[in-house]
């Protein structure tokens, strides 16, 4: 058992106790854990953003159930994770090996691979809509200069569907990839050396190693990465409200974005509210299956 | 005789992808600076071009001074400010009990602080705009600010720390006299530093780069920070990049010029909480 640090009788105790904890506890409340339940009561009204016209039952959970637009912004937004976590996994874990090798660029390598990270989503979005537009963005004169495409053809990043997909899921990858790196790359420093030591006296190849010690002893950090990216992609929002807007039309448009609408748009912040809480049964499922491996980890 | 270890073809071939990939990291963000270094209305014909002389830095007091650029960039520092300030303070004070008092229902208590650890702070954005309008805090900055300040993650990763100071300076100080104020902020908080940096430079990047919340809360654009009012600035310069490109990089060195200096805290900070978590 730990040592106690010390011994007062409980209620003066608490009295100390009450005055340090009293900040946190009053912001915490307020603005954490009482939009939660805030929300449910929300959820069962007709609210608009003058507050509360009636009581609604259950209607506006039966409604998102035949909502055509909520499944599109859920298939969408699962289509966004499903095209973005492997890359976004397989890529991180890529770029921290290369960044791991002892070389002299070493510290070069993470900062640029990290950088990104650092830039807020409005900067990225824009970055990425004048740099991706046809005729006069960076990427179409580069391809051309590159003659990787002919002159004659310019292809329509922000507003073919298939093309509009790729940009964005090109840019989250770009901008959020540093903080998976980081990740394995310090999994990486802690893999013991003697183990490295052991496979270059049997002469095995880099690749061999790679596979059949560095991947297996990283399994847990694969499976905490995918999931941080899992329940971080499902959030999305800012990059495609602000690149495609949801569109063309709305079939890019993620839930967030779908909520986001119904609220200030719409002016239905029950309804809202009531999709708001799919998602967050969604996000509460993988966010406890991560603490779990966590746990399992430390 | 000392042998040179032969250099393996693959080691080359390896080392000129990872830096070919860092340039293909950096291209966009060194892009955007050029643009914003250059005269309006220049010709461009290759992609090279963009990123050749002649250089101006007269973009930057344009766009910060002839628009609302400025407004917005004294919200960000102002917002980024507060909330590390806040954040430091109130997190601290409810870390030190925890690490280093014994009470009842301790357990408890803390189990309630790490509940919002699962509490995704984008499904919950409409009741907490609801929350805040009731509480008359939209448009204001206590309203930008107080919601971001008591974040569980934070509360783990400084009392972890505090626990791991040794017990035996505080039953010093205490037979000295001392009470738990003085403790707190005489002996824990000094000892403390670098776990406070540390967060101190997570809060300022969230704040700074905070989209969504503002983008709610901030309803006149006298409010606005650089996230949100970036977008609504290139809106109005479609044809032309510099100037937008420009708002860009004004939003961008200061965290750029942050990361620079506290590589090391980052890296550090980030890996605690992926694996503290």
């Amino acid at each position: 058992m730990t040592k106690k640090t010390f011994h007062q009788n409980g209620g003066r105790t608490w009295f100390i106790v009450f005055w340090f904890i009293l900040p946190f506890t009053v912001l915490y409340s307020a603005f954490t854990i009482w939009p939660v339940i805030q929300g449910v009561i929300v959820s069962f009204h007709r609210w608009g953003l003058m507050g509360k016209q009636g009581w609604v039952g259950l209607e506006n959970y039966q409604k998102f159930l035949g909502d055509r637009f909520f499944w599109q912004a859920m298939q969408n937004t699962t289509l966004f994770v499903v095209m973005t976590v492997p890359l976004l996994v397989v890529s991180a874990f890529f770029l921290a090996v290369l960044a791991n090798r002892p070389s002299r660029a070493k510290r070069f390598l993470r900062a640029s691979y990290y950088l990104p990270s650092i830039l807020s989503v409005s900067v990225v979005s824009f970055i990425t809509i004048y740099m991706a537009s046809p005729y006069m963005g960076f990427l179409n004169q580069l391809l051309h200069s590159l003659h990787i495409i002919p002159a004659e053809v310019e292809p329509m990043w922000l507003s073919k569907t298939a093309l509009v997909r790729l940009t964005l899921v090109v840019t989250t990858v770009w901008w959020t990839l540093g903080f998976s790196m980081l990740l394995f790359l310090s999994a990486l420093q802690d893999i013991p050396e003697q183990l490295y030591e052991a496979a270059k006296i049997d002469g095995a190849p880099s690749w061999r190693v790679l596979l059949s010690i560095t991947i297996p002893i990283l399994g847990p950090t694969f499976a905490l990465v995918t999931f941080l990216q899992i329940i971080a992609s499902f959030k999305v929002f800012g990059q495609i409200y602000l690149i495609s807007g949801g569109g063309p039309g709305t079939v890019t448009r993620p839930i967030i974005q779908y909520i986001y609408t119904t609220a200030f748009t719409k002016n239905n912040l029950g309804y809202a509210s009531a999709m708001s809480y799919a998602l967050f049964l969604i996000l509460i499922v993988f966010s406890l299956i991560q603490l779990r491996i966590q746990n399992k980890k430390d | 005789m000392k042998r040179t270890k032969p250099i393996k073809l693959s080691d080359i071939v390896l080392t000129a992808l990872s830096i070919l990939i860092a340039i293909l990291f950096l291209t966009p963000i060194v892009w955007s600076l050029a643009c914003s270094l250059k005269t309006e209305g220049m010709k461009i014909t290759t992609a090279f071009d963009w990123f050749a002389p002649p250089y101006t830095f007269e973009n930057y007091p344009s766009v910060i001074f002839g628009s609302s650029v400025s407004t917005w960039l004294v919200n960000s520092m102002f917002n980024a400010a507060m909330s590390v300030l806040l954040t430091i303070v109130v997190t601290s004070l409810a870390a030190y009990p925890i690490a280093k008092l014994e009470f009842k229902g301790k357990s408890w208590l803390f189990l309630f602080f790490t509940i919002g650890l699962i509490v995704p702070g984008e499904a919950t954005i409409v009741p907490l705009f609801i929350t805040t309008n009731q509480l008359g805090l939209l448009d204001s900055y206590a309203g930008m600010i107080l919601p971001s300040v008591a974040v569980s993650m934070n509360l783990i990763i400084i009392s972890a720390f505090f626990k791991g100071i040794p017990n035996e300076m505080i039953e010093a100080a205490k037979i000295d006299g001392a009470n738990h104020w003085i403790i707190y902020s005489h002996i824990i908080i000094p000892l403390a530093k670098t776990v406070l940096v540390t967060v101190s430079i997570f809060a300022f990047m969230a704040s700074w780069n905070n989209y969504l919340w503002p983008l709610l809360c901030a309803i006149n654009d006298s409010m606005f920070t650089l996230p949100v009012g970036i977008p609504t600035f290139a809106g109005t310069y479609t044809v032309d990049y510099v100037r937008p490109m420009t708002a860009n990089m004004v939003a961008s060195i200061p965290a750029i010029i942050l990361y620079l200096i506290f590589e090391k805290r980052i890296v550090k900070g980030v890996t605690l909480s992926g694996i503290k978590g």
